[in-house]
């Protein structure tokens, strides 16, 4: 069986699976808008309107209780936001990966080495130690980023490590070292694409703990609050008393694109689940796609991966 | 989970019964102190103001209460004192018939005591009495005497200002520094401790104080609030009856929701909030340059933005409110650069050469952008958005200045460091303006870049202030001293060496619906904020039962 | 049996390391960063404290300036003794006596709504797959994955807003109301729970649809082995294969993530905590640090880690139990 053609299968599949596709919908154009957004808007940080006025037709969202704007201050909050959760994301997999994959890899004592560290990063409670080096170290996108990236690896290096002993016990594995190709190359030609989707949806996954753990951070007056972002947006709301002054439109929006992000971006990992494990998926027609009642027998379908 | 939440409603109906407190019952409520559990400590030698805050105007006294509102001593645990032997010697009167809560009568020998123990332990020396003191000592059971190893009339308010405790107990405590004092003997009117709960405590008043028919509080009540949302929300609510949190918009969250019962009175403490320019600053050690920063900052917006109008913008002599009565009689006709004048400003920078690029930022000689940093403590809300005010105020005229936000210690590290260009702080407080004007041109605290300042962070000083100060040192006399206060503004005006902000407001918050004769602003016995040290004592003696 | 033991043991030899590394980034973080304690005090005063309190307060708290490698050792030493040493935001309190005040209403707060969200959402888990594609399968995890996608904080205080304050129906603050008297009785045991509803129910409602879906899933895998085909052939009711064959052996993962959960309960509800003015561990935690604090900072962090190492120890053993496999 062909790598390449795995990847097209499952890349049509995403395509095909509702959840993923409004998961991808949502998350580009809010990547878009936070990208192309404050183009348009007005300076979020300049001081405009009157402080708490209801939304109107000058102030789409109102203002807050400095008198910005909350349209532009939650536009241009998403993109430092979304910037800290992906570059997160990405290290977050990067080094899980490495490290992870390593141990997986070549076993042995270099596991027993790699594995010991994972486990300790795994024990070691996260939160409290974000909110110590947070406070201390300058505050800004860079330290919530490090932050968060130092608290979070080892989960994915775990699940990376045990993906990867199972795939190296693989025929195509064995023929690839038996042909002389160097490790190297096996492991990011051979067995990282077959990895694909797991690393997909970690680094979905690791993102949305990134969008989480930083606006916490953030709200406690841990980031740098002359910034605008998500988190600096809902510390000054509750600072200004958002909801005892009923100014509820500095609070609301904010929060619910918080939520709708992180929803879209566990929408997509959804998919990717059922894409690549077909028996998880919940969608109703899927009745329609068996040949007999297996499911009135409460047994499980199992298609078999090609073979 | 059905039948939980059945349970708890009935309790909760039960709660809504005892909610309706009679009113003799209700204990005056307070808040001051931010915490989520309470720690039992009433030491009120300990440095590090980690005591409750009753501790030091509520259980325990001092001998004089400075009385910010009316500009005097009020006598206390002493009724009178002399200055004696040409500002060597201090006697104080103490008052008779007080008891100390335990009934033991107190008397000089206290208050000898209590200073004597802070000469013993170093760490109890909060205000480094023992710099300038030689000896104190009980000439009688009504005086006592201080004796001055040099002469040093400022230190009168370390004295009067010390909270005593008994002799007959702390002569048994072996480290009275690390000493939590779980249940205080005082001589103040509140000292029973009721109960010590973590989220609750209260404190009942004291059967044998020594002033007739007062307190007329029964007991004290301190609910533990780690925020100022949960301070607000208790005091709508009406479950607080005194506070001091900040609160933005507080007539439309708090005070128009019940115009007779919710009352508050922000006064002005007479001092005020800095923006700190670094006088090691190749382009800030000119004073020309730091008033025309200051010319270009629209103070008014400041304060709008910043602290939601419940101040002033500063005077350009650092003080103002009460404290303006030291101010010299032909002020008006100084330089008032704490005005706005976006233009004067512009021209200021122009003629030292410091010209607009095509970006319109200002450079130096060498092209080099005229650019700062304003550094803040993270968290100091109102400070943050002073300062991002500022900022744009800077931008105008082609001042880059980047507001950075630092923790706490980091912030607090890097002012005393001298590390900094520009910053937002507060400036040294008293009952006179002497350690303000000292805090800020005094070369004594003075320490190259790098080595940690106490005050001075800006590091500005003159030979003229500092023989100034050695003279005020030395008299008791009254228009000498205000002679040299004179001098030292007109100095402060010449060479700008911190740039004033806005007048320092202190919060307090009332509802009196269960207690009235809180100070107010037509009634200013003391200040209605909590957060304002022994004059709260006068409050809490005050207070009275509707 | 011995291979338990050895198993056990072990797991225990990985524990000590994992303490001894918390150990060790416990105590050089705080020496690594600015700011000296004195000065916090110090700066707390805005100006009330005259500059000459400094010399006090550095008598008070001026830190052991020894070689960082002989401080390193007696702090290891007093650590074993369990001295925790001296807190400097609630000085002279050791800081023992400081932790101890949070740490049972944490456990209470975070564990209570800890379990019941395990419970509730392994339970959702099992009955959706068993009727994959059904309603429920196709509603719930979308649903339970939108309200865990809210910020916690942000429902909390949402919710404090509305039942708290608007409608009345839940305590403001606080974990039991003023005029209860501490101690085991049943008005403070009411009282304990009623004001614990509103924080644990913001916290099970996002954090059940992870337990459901983790449960789901590795239900859905279990349900395709030989074995319960097996047990369905032989006629037993669909609940029995459930709950006995199923569900008993898709917990497995789940419970490895109860474990690990278990112990992130005492620092994991800190914004809940600060929000509703519980008195726990998370706003001790936010105040040592603000405080810099080093004592109770390390003695929080230490806590925290202990607890985590010990439950999922207990965990280890509790699988060892469920799992014949690990005992081979």
């Amino acid at each position: 069986m062909n790598k390449n053609s795995i990847l097209k299968r499952w890349g049509r599949g995403i395509i095909k699976n509702k959840k993923a596709s409004f998961g991808i919908y949502f998350v580009s154009s809010l990547i878009g808008l936070s990208i192309f957004g404050p183009l348009f808007t007005l300076d979020p940080t300049a001081f405009l309107g009157t402080p708490l006025s209801p939304p109107s037709l000058e102030h789409f969202f109102g203002t807050n209780g400095q008198g910005q704007d909350v349209l532009s201050q939650t536009i241009a909050g998403a993109r430092q936001t979304l910037l800290v959760a992906f570059t997160t994301g990405f290290f977050v997999v990067l080094v899980g990966a490495f490290i992870g994959g390593a141990a997986g890899y070549y076993g042995g004592k270099i596991d027993d080495f790699l594995s010991l560290i994972i486990n300790v990063f795994l024990v070691m409670p996260g939160l409290p130690l974000m909110v110590i080096l947070a406070s201390w170290l300058p505050p800004g996108p860079l330290t919530l980023a490090g932050v968060l990236i130092l608290t979070g690896w080892a989960w994915n290096a775990r699940v990376i490590r045990s993906q990867m002993m199972s795939l190296k016990g693989r025929d195509f594995v064995l023929a690839a070292i038996i042909s002389g190709e160097s490790n190297t190359r096996i492991i990011f030609v051979e067995i990282m694409p077959r990895m694909l989707s797991l690393l997909a949806s970690s680094f979905i996954g690791a993102s949305i703990y990134a969008i989480g753990a930083q606006v916490g951070l953030e709200f406690l007056g841990l980031g740098d609050v002359s910034t605008v972002s998500w988190g600096t947006n809902l510390y000054w709301a509750s600072n200004d008393l958002a909801l005892l002054t009923g100014s509820w439109w500095t609070f609301v929006p904010t929060g619910l694109s918080i939520a709708l992000i992180s929803f879209s971006l566990t929408l997509i990992n959804f998919g990717i689940d059922e894409v690549t494990n077909p028996r998880l998926i919940s969608e109703r027609n899927w009745k329609k796609q068996l040949p007999d009642n297996t499911l009135n027998n409460g047994v499980t379908p199992v298609v078999r991966k090609n073979g | 989970m059905l039948k939980i939440i059945l349970i708890s409603l009935s309790i909760f109906s039960i709660g809504c019964e005892t909610k309706k407190e009679r009113k003799e019952e209700r204990a005056l409520t307070i808040y001051q102190e931010n915490t989520a559990s309470w720690v039992r400590n009433f030491n009120p030698l300990s440095t590090s103001g980690t005591a409750r805050w009753p501790t030091s105007c509520g259980i325990y006294e001092p001998l004089f209460i400075y009385n910010s509102m009316q500009g005097e001593y009020i006598p206390w645990l002493c009724t009178d004192y002399k200055w004696e032997d040409n500002n060597k010697t201090l006697i104080m009167y103490v008052r008779e018939n007080v008891l100390w809560s335990d009934k033991t009568p107190f008397s000089s020998e206290d208050i000898a005591f209590t200073f004597n123990l802070k000469k013993k332990h170093k760490g109890l020396d909060t205000r480094d009495s023992w710099s300038y003191l030689k000896s104190v000592k009980a000439l009688n059971k009504t005086t006592v005497e201080f004796k001055f190893s040099r002469i040093y009339v400022p230190g009168f308010d370390a004295i009067v200002g010390q909270p005593i405790v008994a002799k007959h107990i702390w002569e048994k405590i072996k480290d009275p520094i690390r000493f939590s004092n779980p249940n205080p003997v005082g001589t103040g009117p509140f000292t029973e401790i009721l109960r010590f709960d973590n989220q609750v405590w209260e404190l009942g008043k004291n059967p044998n104080y020594w002033q007739p028919n007062k307190p007329e509080v029964k007991k004290l009540k301190f609910p533990a609030f780690p925020s100022n949302e949960q301070v607000t929300l208790a005091l709508i609510s009406g479950d607080l009856d005194w506070a001091g949190a900040f609160i933005p918009a507080i007539d439309r969250v708090y005070a128009k929701k019940n115009p007779e019962f919710h009352k508050y009175w922000f006064s002005e403490t007479g001092h005020t909030t800095f923006f700190y320019t670094n006088t090691m600053n190749k382009v800030l050690k000119d004073s020309k340059i730091r008033k025309a920063i200051s010319y270009a900052i629209d103070r008014s917006l400041v304060v709008k933005v910043g602290m939601y109008n419940y101040t002033e913008p500063a005077h350009v002599t650092g003080i103002s409110g009460k404290m303006a009565k030291w101010h010299p009689k032909d002020i008006e006709t100084k330089e008032n650069w704490v005005k706005y004048n976006p233009i004067l400003s512009n021209q200021i920078f122009d003629d030292a050469g410091y010209y607009k690029n095509k970006n319109g930022f200002r450079e130096d000689k060498n092209g080099d952008p005229l650019s700062f940093d304003i550094i803040v403590v993270s968290g100091w809300s109102d400070w943050i958005r002073s300062a991002q005010v500022i900022s744009q105020n800077l931008k105008k005229v082609g001042i880059k200045a980047k507001v950075k936000t630092y923790d706490f210690g980091a912030w607090m590290s890097r002012m005393q460091k001298g590390e900094f260009d520009m910053a937002i702080g507060w400036a040294e407080k008293g009952t006179n303006p002497f350690p303000l004007y000292r805090g800020m041109m005094s070369s004594r605290y003075i320490k190259p870049i790098g080595k940690d300042a106490d005050a001075n962070w800006h590091r500005f000083s003159t030979a003229e202030v500092d023989s100034l100060l050695l003279q005020f040192e030395k008299t008791s006399d009254k228009y000498v001293i205000k002679d040299i206060l004179h001098k030292l503004q007109n100095i402060f005006i010449d060479y700008a060496p911190a740039i004033p902000l806005f007048a320092e407001v202190s919060w307090g918050e009332c509802n009196t619906t269960y207690f009235t004769n809180f100070p107010s602003k037509k009634n200013p016995y003391a200040p209605l904020s909590p957060n304002s040290q022994l004059e709260n004592l006068m409050v809490l003696v005050n207070v009275k039962v509707r | 049996m011995s291979n338990s033991i050895r198993y056990l043991t072990r797991r225990l030899g990985f524990y000590s390391i994992a303490a001894w590394a918390a150990l060790t980034l416990n105590f050089f973080i705080p020496r690594l960063m600015p700011g000296d304690p004195a000065a916090i005090i110090f700066a707390r005063f805005r100006g009330k404290l005259t500059p000459e309190a400094m010399v006090a307060l550095r008598e008070t708290f001026g830190l052991t300036d020894g070689p960082l490698l002989i401080q390193y050792f007696s702090y290891i030493k007093s650590m074993f003794k369990g001295d925790l040493g001296v807190s400097i935001a609630y000085f002279p309190e050791p800081v023992a006596n400081i932790i101890s005040t949070g740490l049972l209403w944490t456990i209470f707060l975070a564990g209570t709504s800890l379990v019941i969200s395990f419970i509730i959402g392994t339970l959702l888990g099992a009955i959706i797959s068993w009727k994959r594609g059904g309603r429920l399968d196709s509603f719930l995890p979308p649903f339970l994955a939108f309200i865990g996608a809210f910020p916690y904080f942000w429902l909390a205080m949402l919710s404090l807003y509305i039942f708290g304050f608007k409608l009345e129906w839940f305590p403001l603050r606080h974990a039991y109301s003023d005029d209860v008297t501490v101690g085991l009785n049943i008005p403070f045991i009411f009282s304990s729970i009623y004001h614990a509803i509103l924080p644990a129910t913001t916290m099970v409602l996002v954090s059940l649809g992870g337990w459901m879906l983790s449960m789901r899933n590795t239900m859905i895998t279990t349900l395709g082995s030989d074995y319960i085909t097996l047990a369905r052939a032989k006629g037993l009711s669909s609940w029995i294969v459930m709950l006995k064959y199923a569900a008993r052996n898709a917990i497995l993962p789940n419970f490895t993530g109860f474990g690990m959960a278990l112990g992130f309960v005492l620092s994991g509800a800190l914004l809940t905590e600060i929000i509703f003015s519980y008195p726990g561990q998370g706003y001790l935690l936010l105040q040592a640090v603000r405080s810099q604090d080093f004592p109770l900072m390390q003695g929080l962090f230490m806590t925290i880690t202990l607890a985590v190492l010990a439950a999922n120890w207990f965990v280890d053993i509790a699988i060892l139990f469920l799992d014949p496999r690990t005992r081979k």
